[in-house]
């Protein structure tokens, strides 16, 4: 830049400020991260082993302006795990290779290597990033990424910010907690230990009176959702899962794991007592719930640190009585009207059944997801013409290709009885039909079957209707979204409840193969941590680079759990009855000489009187 | 056990049994008492002493059902409840002492003629006492005997095969529903009585037997069922205790069984949800189950093959005479007995002739039998050997 002022001019210097301005504008923010076990005690109760960023934690909040570039170079120090990490709710455009959940777009990272995320991220809002192998992130490898945005229409609404996240907590370490076996045989998922609010049990909001405050709560949870507010607040929603939205009054949010919104609170003209701000979790979700365990978080608006904290009272018995408000009912800032005419509808289905093994396992349809022996960006890379062809993706990641600029529309009907955050990397979603809504009629549908999206008879789809990236699949119920697959890649399509990710809840989505084949680039780093692992990076779903439609050997789903008669039940019945008819049989013989020696009897008393008498 | 609400299988096994043993003995005095005064001269006499027998009946069943009333009484009143907890090897323990009495009963069924003999012989007895002048120096109580036999035989009689019943009833009766007795009960009791008077009436002796074959095999197909049953609700209780929780919630599919000890598993058919419909008496009757384990389809081949060997014995017992091993501890077990019983009663001990031949001793034939469930360590079954000696 130096250089270039140096050659004088008006214009040239014109251009250089420009050039200085796009500079400033477009930064690349760049961290070194070593991740590592640390040692934390965010609720008071226990101490434990979490997942650390340069031996800290809670991890670092990541902090951009919308156009920068960030480039994380992660280093796994765990020593005895694999990571990787998701940017959750960043599009990648361009850079699927960055996106992160493994098997799916890289390899997991093996302890001692490294793996660079480098993208640029053109969007706004509130995110978060996470570890994306296994369930790694409930052991603390998860925080927030910011997307600051100068064009922002609330910007002069506010004057400070805060980020909130929320959490549930487990003191055992999540490879420990073995859950998906035949002891469980309802696939009752893990109850947490605790609740946290930025990773602590309470946290004060520090406000002045008069002032408006800009909230971005994120729930960074593995399982369960939060209800929100603030005791005697309203507040308005300008964002949700980073996208903009009219400002709308609300006073209770439902936000299940993974869904971000962000509040403008306007601060009260009075210091006289601080306002408790309640985190309440949805036990709803909880299989049990445990006599010590402490379901409602408060934290405080703060305004006046000398006055009393008090404790939220709860003003309902149970929090589904709460009444959040309807994400359906939210209106984008940007007016984007509804996608019609779908050219790919996927329909498929929430089931939760036991298979082979005894355990319980979530499925989409009868597929519950299986991940594949080469990571299906990887497959994409290596197939060439065979690329737009499912097949080689594997039958157990249920793949769907699309094709460029498609508009794609997703049924998902809930063949189960609880709720699912569903998230979709790589894109937000319009949010165009969903039975039940939030509210009291949430739980409806439990009183009878399963209600499936009937397409012919619905209710009318908002003219501009809501986007994110996060959505909730109601009980029993629902949703419809839609949205245009205008950014190649591979993306997950999956709940986020991260128990019923590992049971298999999740597909994938192969979008315009042909143009991640032209864009994407892979770093020999990437293929070097494959390598580490033994994992094949070229080939189908089986590794199988000869013959691209044999997917012989890919890995598989636990066989079903076999119905009725099988061989061994058939020759145990019948050797049963067998069994029973030769008993029958010796009983009856034994019966049948009691009729003989009877007749033996009667003659020889009859001889002996005849023989008396004579 | 099925727990089927409206009929109690097992409980109609034991009434009928206890009601058939009452009746017989009613019939043999009966019998003999038409036999011997039923000739004109005395029919004052006669009418006198079939009145005393019917009178001795009548009281023997007040009284049993009053103390039976009580104590069935008793039983729910401490609450079923309290077991219920630990309800799946309560059921389980009840089936299986119901499997084991139904198995010795239905062996003394089959040979119910023999026990009409039994009883000429008892009566025959009792009546030479009050032949023999030397035994009435005893006082008034022996005396009162001789004179009103009539009414004593039958009263004790009846006595104390319903207190028995009773006690079979109430025992087995616990894991099931109150509702489940009254027809189970009164079908007893009519089955027992109607079978008793076809034998009074002589019937035709092999109709008669094929009846009571027919008959002991279904009782034993109850008993091959309620033994696996027993088996499969200590399983289940092991699963319970494995899952945390009543397998039940999970309904009859996935998740109710541990796939691992499972032979076989059929979706429908359970007779433990709803009552079991139609399920719930195959259940009780043949010891069906839509969801078979190991332990319970081998408990149920292992229950039959013992039956096999123990008729198997039986049947050589009555053609060659007595056993090698199990008749001379069987003696054994007798003498320690009587030699408890004297020690107890302080009289002097008696070496008995238990080698008494099988083929005029029902007595002996519960024996073996009493002798192989012996083995299966069922110490009730004394009770029940006792009861008809």
């Amino acid at each position: 830049m130096a250089m270039a002022a140096s050659l004088g001019g008006f214009f040239l210097r014109l251009a250089t400020l420009l050039c200085l301005f796009q500079f400033v504008q477009a930064k690349t923010v760049s961290y070194d991260w070593n991740v590592t076990w640390v040692n934390a005690n965010p609720d008071g109760l226990m101490e434990r082993k979490v997942i650390g960023i340069n031996g800290e934690w809670p991890l670092p909040i990541v902090e951009v302006d919308k156009g920068d570039r960030l480039i994380v170079n992660v280093y796994n120090g765990l020593g005895d795990k694999d990571t990787s990490v998701h940017w959750h709710g960043m599009f990648q455009n361009g850079t699927n290779g960055m996106d992160g959940p493994s098997m799916v777009t890289q390899c997991p990272i093996p302890p001692g290597h490294s793996f660079t995320y480098n993208f640029t991220i053109n969007q706004n809002g509130t995110y978060w990033y996470h570890c994306h192998t296994g369930n790694c992130y409930p052991d603390g490898h998860r925080q927030a990424l910011i997307v600051h945005d100068k064009d922002a229409y609330f910007n002069e609404m506010y004057d400070k910010e805060y980020t909130i996240t929320m959490s549930d907590w487990y003191h055992e370490l999540i490879e420990d907690i073995n859950w998906i076996r035949k002891a469980n045989p309802t696939g009752a998922e893990p109850v947490p230990q605790a609740f946290l609010m930025n990773d602590m049990t309470s946290a004060n909001i520090s406000v002045k009176p008069g002032e408006t405050y800009l909230l971005r709560l994120i729930n960074v949870g593995a399982f369960v959702a939060q209800y929100f507010y603030i005791e005697d607040h309203t507040f308005k929603i300008v964002e949700v899962d980073g996208v903009y939205t009219d400002p709308t009054e609300a006073s209770i949010l439902y936000i299940a794991v993974a869904q971000r919104y962000t509040i403008l609170v306007e601060a009260k003209n009075s210091t006289e007592k601080n306002y408790p701000i309640v985190m309440a979790a949805d036990s709803q979700l909880l299989d049990t719930i445990p006599s010590d365990l402490q379901l409602n978080i408060t934290s405080w608006l703060e305004y006046n640190a000398e006055a009393a904290h008090p404790q939220a009272v709860m003003t309902v018995d149970d929090v589904s009585n709460l009444d959040p408000i309807d994400d359906m009912t939210l209106v984008p800032h940007d007016r984007m009207e509804l996608l019609t005419d779908p050219d790919v509808t996927i329909d498929v289905t929430v089931i939760m059944q036991n298979l082979g093994d005894g355990a319980g396992y979530a499925f989409l349809n009868n597929i519950s997801y299986t991940m594949p022996k080469v990571p299906a960006l990887y497959t994409v890379l290596s197939s060439g013409n065979y690329s737009t062809d499912a097949t080689i993706y594997g039958e157990y990641t249920q793949p769907t290709v699309l094709k460029k600029n498609q508009v794609v529309e997703i049924i998902l009907n809930n063949g189960d009885t609880g709720s699912h955050p569903f998230h979709l990397h790589g894109h937000n979603f319009q949010l165009v039909d969903r039975a039940p809504g939030y509210g009291e009629h949430f739980y409806d549908y439990l009183d009878g079957g399963p209600v499936a999206y009937d397409a012919s008879n619905h209710g009318d789809f908002p003219q501009y209707p809501m986007r994110r990236d996060t959505f909730i699949l109601p009980p029993q119920g629902y949703f419809v979204i839609r949205f245009v697959a205008d950014n190649p890649g591979v993306w997950f399509f999956h709940c986020h409840i991260d128990w019923h990710l590992s049971q298999g809840l999740g597909m994938l989505l192969i979008e315009a193969p042909e143009q991640i084949q032209e864009q994407e680039q892979v770093s020999s780093q990437a293929y070097d941590n494959c390598r580490a692992k033994d994992i094949p990076f070229e080939g189908n779903a089986a590794a199988n680079t000869k013959d691209w439609l044999d997917l012989t050997g890919q890995n598989k789903q636990v066989d079903w759990l076999p119905a009725g008669f099988t061989t061994k039940g058939i020759v145990a019945l019948v050797f049963s009855c067998v069994s029973a008819f030769l008993g029958m049989a010796s009983i009856s013989m034994y019966g049948a000489t009691g009729i003989e020696s009877k007749k033996v009897e009667t003659a020889a008393e009859g001889e002996n009187s005849a023989a008396r008498d004579g | 056990m099925g727990n089927n609400p409206v009929f109690a299988v097992t409980v109609f096994f034991i009434c009928f049994r206890e009601c058939l043993e009452t009746t017989v003995v009613v019939s043999v005095l009966l019998a003999f008492l038409k036999q011997s005064l039923g000739g004109g001269e005395d029919q004052k006499t006669h009418k006198r002493l079939v009145k005393q027998v019917w009178l001795g009946c009548g009281l023997g069943l007040f009284v049993c059902l009053a103390v039976g009333c009580g104590m069935i009484g008793a039983f729910y009143g401490l609450g079923t409840d309290s077991f219920s907890s630990t309800e799946d090897i309560w059921e389980g323990v009840l089936g299986i002492i119901a499997s084991l009495i139904i198995t010795i009963m239905g062996a003394a069924l089959l040979r119910v003629s023999k026990l009409q003999d039994k009883w000429r012989v008892k009566l025959a007895k009792a009546l030479e006492h009050e032949r023999n002048p030397n035994e009435s120096r005893k006082g008034r109580f022996k005396r009162w005997m001789e004179k009103y036999v009539m009414f004593v035989l039958p009263f004790v009689t009846v006595l104390r095969e319903g207190l028995e019943a009773v006690i079979y009833v109430g025992g087995v009766g616990l894991g099931l529903p109150a509702t489940s007795f009254p027809l189970a009960v009164v079908c007893g009791l009519a089955a027992g009585i109607l079978v008793g008077y076809l034998i009074y009436k002589g019937g035709r002796e092999t109709s008669m037997q094929i009846f009571l074959i027919i008959s002991t095999c279904f009782l034993y197909l109850v008993a091959g069922g309620l033994f696996s049953r027993g088996v499969w609700y200590f399983e289940n209780n092991t699963w319970n205790h494995v899952i945390g929780g009543d397998s039940s919630e999970t309904g009859s599919g996935a998740g109710s069984y541990d796939i691992d000890q499972s032979i076989w598993h059929v979706n429908c058919c359970n007779p433990e949800l709803g009552g079991g419909g139609g399920w719930g008496i195959f259940n009780a009757l043949l010891g069906w189950t839509n969801s078979a384990t190991y332990g319970s389809v081998l408990a149920y081949n292992f229950y039959w093959i013992c039956v096999i060997i123990a008729y198997a014995c039986m049947m050589y017992r009555e053609r060659r005479g007595h056993l090698p091993y199990i008749d001379p501890a069987m003696k054994k077990i007798q003498n320690f007995k009587a030699r408890s019983r004297a020690f107890v009663l302080r009289r002097p001990y008696q070496e008995e002739d238990t080698t008494s031949s099988p083929d005029n001793s029902s007595g002996a034939l519960e024996q073996s039998v009493f002798g192989k469930e012996k083995m299966s360590g069922a110490d009730f079954s004394a009770n029940v050997k006792q009861a008809n000696t």
